[in-house]
């Protein structure tokens, strides 16, 4: 177990200096000279030469990534070209509002998931089965940029009480977890109908049933548990995605999250924003699929032989 | 098993309610103060970029150094005219190049020390130092031996002396008659050399300074929080207790806020103009005034085919310019000149360039532009300069340009436009900095601006002997009458297509007074005040909240 | 591949696709006008909709209608080229991955991996920031987003192949990896990859609609739906229908081609 756990670290580590190494080599192609973002392009050469060696940006390629990914080890991720602020302030100022969103949309999409995978795994008859299918389908593919702005114009127009955007308490959490957790519950609970309909052709399952026991009660306990599992880890997976901020949801709600910090980093190229915010989102799905990868080695002993 | 899993999932949703437990206190809308207390409250779409002096260049970052800092001189709440601040007194030498100032002795930093002349050196030569930085290093290189500090060759600046603690003098290399001006910028606002040095880099969210107001918290991306300054030396001001800024609401929620009531003072959104337009209670609540900004269309001069005057000409006449107009909902005026209005020096006979796509397209015919001519045009990516591109590349598809719109941010833009040869075509505005025809027709149109404000890289000889003649008289009748001269030249070259004015609108509660739109910087903060009665009232849905 | 007969999703998702098609080839003859200029004197002030203007028209004149009309141009261009490129890399690497193992399918995992970490919607919007906003650029950065899904499926169907007699039988004979890879598996796989384009061209279509929300799409004056909600934005209380039609288009589009995805699997795997 304990190797399995060092591997899978190891491995994660790997990843994640990939990850940088990318996004590093990103930011050197990107057309900006930081020492003219930072003065204003009336600064003399003069100044722009003292800024180019305090930003260490005469020394080799190679040497700048090092000293990167040493300063980056600590903590620091450098300062912030745009808004002339430390980085690492930046993201842990806009995270907890990207947190909390994260944590009610995946609830919700859970929620409901489960709820319209159980219907539609209970009710297996042709109609029913065919609009819960159109159901989920369109669920998936509606923008969700769109489903936001929709969510706003109902709002305005009937829900007053609801706020339009921004994040001022709990009742701003409303619309903007609502707009994410459609999509994902669709898709959720066509895995879980999916699922369900393998665990329930399994001996178990029988067994359970020829003991006595009620439909629902075989259903809700037996299939369940088993079925979620893999749904639970995928989630987990999309858990770490929505933590690195949905640029999408918190333009239309002007939610002061990490999508829209990193989206404005890349307009502005502000390379150490760039370089910050992808190194924190990378660093979430690594750790997610690490916490994913143990908790199946744990539960399932074959896996650690893989 | 089960047991472990079970607890492993109660660990898990602990952990996600700990998350959002976290971010809804991080989110609170806070009450700060007491409710007797009068409490200015705004709202700003973006964070304030920084609160020191010598870095800020933009109007959200001045509107609170100009209340948290004080400089020699300050404009008058309403107009152009200087008046002491800092200083009570001053004279100039009769060659205009001796600037001597009696400063205040009652001034104090909110640290409690008193503000003299040693530190309003120190601020400049901050400003002059490399390593600061600071954008404002052109308006004080006039200075005698500025040049030489900035180059680490000398101490101290020789052309700012000190002869006694309330007591300044400085010496130009050159007569400059609107120096006067410059000393009213933020840049040359007094800060403390000892929180300046404890902090470094962080000042700006330390900020200290001898102004009406002080920062009592700066949460980015929250809110900003001024609180009035008890040791201020003009004992009425400011006229509230504090300022609360919300950061990061957009136009269309400053104004929802405003209809309900939570913030002050707001712009308004496109969508609601025409609204707030027709009704007549609103419409009484607007504040508006015609801004001493140009928004143009430069052309790269060294770029073919703008190098060919027919094609700047054709351009001009292509563009239709009331419809901009319209599109922004008249929240504009057609601009026929580089000069907007209220600036001296302005011509309101100026002929400028009518709407005229027939003649265009002769133009651009007998210049030998062929039909689907593609030019790109550079442009903020931000909504309102998209919509402007599009109806630009709606009236120049009728004369046969296909122009290409290239969004970027603000700094890549800046970026391409001083580079010679990169950016054919720009949208781009400039606002006065000082209320003197200089300020736009020498810094955008002189050779020597190249590569720094002169964007479209125009040059031409006869200008350029004017530029130097005026910019050393100092009377102004004769100074305006040659600018006037200089833009005629121009206008007549046509580097760039003249767009519009902006006109700026804000609406303000019933409750708030004393709101003083300036052309040249943001309204001053100090000398609004709540008519209390109204204040007091509590946050009811007013009328205004009848959706349209 | 299986019976003729199409099963409802299939063809439900074949008649929207159809449409788009139709849409996008005779723009010019069924857009009642031009969908760049100004047709109306609604400047700054978007018209509701009418009986001459169907979807009203928006602040710069515009007619609506026309501008969705020619929007499918744009949707389905970039839509299925990026899929097409993003499904020629993903097949080749999983092909090569699933067939040779060993260091190659190692290293491919990796790139996988590692592209699946970084955010797509932030790799995408750099690569934009660097290369000039144009159909090409978008189009194919938004296959290199994309294409790492499809080779991780293709992998699997692959491994699965490998041990099967044929294959065996094929290498036994002596024949070379590319002939097999060919003539053997992709037959096979075929069925999987006809269903992975019609789930990938959904997947281009909504990032491509994202990227332009952001406004990093085509850029103007070419219509595009994206752009179009996102320009709209701000008139979301006094002019909801700006809004709601564009959307209302990404969404007809995007389910078409998730229904017929969902109609190739289903032919595959009747459940």
């Amino acid at each position: 177990m304990l190797y399995y756990l060092i591997k899978r670290i190891a491995f994660g580590a790997l990843v994640l200096l990939g990850a940088s190494l990318i996004t590093f080599c990103i930011a050197f192609v990107i057309p900006a000279d930081p020492a003219v973002a930072i003065a204003g392009a009336k600064a003399d050469p003069h100044t722009l030469a003292i800024i180019r060696g305090q930003l260490g940006l005469d020394r080799p390629l190679y040497v700048q990534y090092i000293r990167y990914l040493g300063r980056a080890l600590h903590g620091d991720l450098g300062r912030s070209y745009a808004r002339r602020q430390s980085v690492s302030g930046l993201i842990v100022a806009r995270f907890p509002a990207t947190a909390a969103l994260a944590v009610c949309a995946m609830t919700l999409s859970l929620l409901l998931g489960t709820l319209g995978g159980l219907v539609a795994g209970a009710y297996r008859g042709k109609a029913l089965d065919n609009l819960l299918l159109t159901l989920s389908l369109t669920l998936v593919s509606i923008p969700v940029f769109w489903l936001g702005t929709m969510f706003l114009v109902a709002a305005a127009a009937y829900l007053r009480w609801l706020p339009l955007g921004g994040f001022d308490g709990a009742r701003s959490l409303i619309l903007p977890s609502l707009a994410l957790a459609l999509g994902s519950a669709g898709y959720y609970s066509r895995i879980l109908q999916a699922n369900l309909a393998e665990v329930v052709g399994q001996d178990y399952i029988r067994v359970a049933r020829a003991k006595g026991l009620s439909p629902t009660r075989v259903m809700l306990y037996h299939a369940l548990a088993n079925a979620i599992l893999p749904l639970v880890t995928l989630a987990g997976l999309d858990f770490a995605g929505l933590l690195s901020g949905v640029v999408l949801t918190e333009t239309v709600f002007n939610w002061p999250g990490l999508g829209r910090l990193a989206f404005e980093a890349v307009f502005n190229l502000d390379i150490p924003l760039i370089m910050g915010t992808v190194l924190f989102s990378s660093l979430l799905i690594v750790v997610a699929n690490l916490l994913v990868d143990l908790l199946y080695a744990w539960l399932d002993p074959r896996t650690r032989l893989a | 098993m089960k047991g472990a899993l079970r607890g492993l999932v109660r660990g898990a949703l602990t952990a996600m309610l700990g998350l959002l437990w976290l971010g809804c206190q991080a989110h609170q809308p806070a009450a700060l103060f007491p409710p007797d207390a009068a409490v200015l409250r705004l709202a700003l779409a973006d964070d304030v970029p920084t609160l020191d002096p010598a870095a800020g260049y933009d109007t959200a970052s001045w509107e609170f150094e100009q209340v948290l800092f004080d400089t020699l001189l300050r404009y008058a709440a309403d107009s152009n005219d200087l008046r002491p601040d800092l200083a009570l007194s001053w004279e100039i030498s009769p060659d205009a190049r001796t600037f001597t100032f009696h400063m205040r002795q009652d001034a104090r930093f909110t640290n409690g020390r008193p503000v003299t002349s040693a530190d309003l050196r120190y601020s400049i030569e901050r400003v002059l130092n490399p390593k600061t930085r600071s954008q404002g290093v052109q308006y004080f290189l006039p200075l005698l031996g500025a040049a030489d500090f900035a180059g680490g060759r000398a101490a101290h600046t020789r052309g700012i002396e000190t002869p006694d603690p309330y007591t300044i003098i400085f010496r130009l290399d050159k007569p400059d008659p609107i120096f006067l001006h410059k000393l009213a910028m933020p840049f040359a606002a007094a800060v403390p050399q000892e929180v300046v040095e404890r902090w470094g880099d962080d000042f700006a969210r330390h900020a200290v300074g001898s102004g009406p107001f002080m920062l009592k918290e700066w949460l980015s991306g929250q809110r900003l929080v001024l609180v009035r300054n008890p040791h201020y030396f003009i004992p009425d001001l400011p006229k509230v207790d504090a300022i609360v800024a919300l950061i990061g609401v957009n136009e269309e929620l400053q104004w929802l806020k405003f209809e309900a009531g939570e913030i002050d003072v707001s712009s308004i959104p496109p969508a609601e103009f025409t609204y707030v337009m027709k009704t007549p209670r609103l419409k009484a609540l607007t504040i508006h005034h015609v801004t001493a900004t140009t928004d143009y269309l430069g052309m790269n001069c060294q770029m073919a085919p703008f190098d060919d005057v027919r094609v700047r000409r054709a351009f001009n006449y292509a563009v239709n310019k009331e419809k901009l107009v319209a599109i922004l909902n008249g929240r504009g005026v057609v601009a026929r000149g580089v000069l907007p209005p209220g600036m001296p020096g302005y011509d309101p006979d100026i002929g400028g360039y009518p709407y005229d796509p027939a003649k265009a397209r002769r133009l651009l015919e007998e210049a030998g532009v062929r039909q689907g001519f593609a030019p790109v045009v550079w442009l903020t990516a931000d909504p309102t300069m998209m919509i402007l591109g599009q109806s630009i590349q709606q009236d120049l598809a009728l004369v046969g340009v296909d122009l290409v719109l290239k969004p970027v941010a603000w700094g890549p833009l800046l970026d391409a436009v001083r580079e010679p040869r990169t950016a054919q075509l720009f949208l781009l505005g400039w606002g006065a900095d000082f209320p003197d025809p200089q300020n736009f027709l020498e810094v955008l149109f002189s050779k020597a601006q190249w590569g720094a404000n002169n964007d479209t890289f125009y040059s031409d000889p006869k200008v350029e002997e004017l530029l130097a003649q005026a910019s050393v008289v100092a009377e102004p009748t004769r100074r305006y009458a040659l600018y006037q001269q200089i833009q005629q030249l121009i206008v007549s070259d046509a580097p760039w297509v003249f767009l519009y004015h902006p006109v700026a609108y804000v609406i303000r509660q019933p409750w708030v007074r004393g709101i003083q739109l300036h052309p040249l910087r943001p309204a001053r903060l100090d000398y609004i005040y709540l008519a209390r009665s109204e204040a007091a009232r509590p946050r009811t849905p007013s009328a205004a909240k009848a959706a349209p | 591949m299986g019976r003729a007969r199409l099963n409802w999703l299939e063809m439900v998702g074949g008649a929207i696709a159809l449409s788009l098609v139709v849409l996008a080839l005779f723009a010019p003859h069924i857009a009642p006008h031009d969908p760049t200029q100004a047709v109306a004197q609604t400047f700054g002030d978007p018209g509701p909709p009418s009986l001459a203007f169907p979807c009203g028209t928006d602040q710069l004149g515009r007619d609506v209608l026309s501008r969705l009309i020619y929007g499918a141009r744009v949707s389905l261009i970039v839509g299925v080229s990026a899929m097409a490129v993003a499904m020629t890399i993903g097949v080749a690497a999983g092909l090569c991955a699933g067939f040779f193992g060993g260091w190659t399918e190692m290293v491919l995992m990796r790139i996988t991996d590692v592209m699946l970490t970084l955010p797509g919607l932030l790799l995408a919007m750099a690569f934009v920031a660097i290369l000039r906003p144009s159909l090409l650029s978008i189009l194919l950065v938004i296959s290199l987003v994309s294409w790492t899904g499809v080779a991780r499926v293709v992998r699997a169907e692959t491994l699965s192949m490998t041990s099967r007699d044929f294959v065996l039988a094929a290498r036994a004979l002596g024949a070379s990896a590319g002939r097999l890879m060919i003539r053997h598996l992709l037959p096979n796989i075929a069925p999987t990859i006809v269903v992975m384009a019609a789930l990938s061209t959904s997947g281009t279509l909504l990032l491509d609609a994202g990227l332009s929300f952001l406004g990093l799409g085509v850029p103007p004056p070419t219509p595009s739906w994206g752009r179009m909600v996102e320009e709209s934005q701000i008139y979301f209380r006094t002019a909801p229908w700006l809004a709601f039609f564009p959307g209302l288009a990404i969404l007809y589009a995007v389910l078409g081609f998730n229904l017929l995805g969902y109609g190739f699997l289903r032919r595959r795997r009747p459940q």
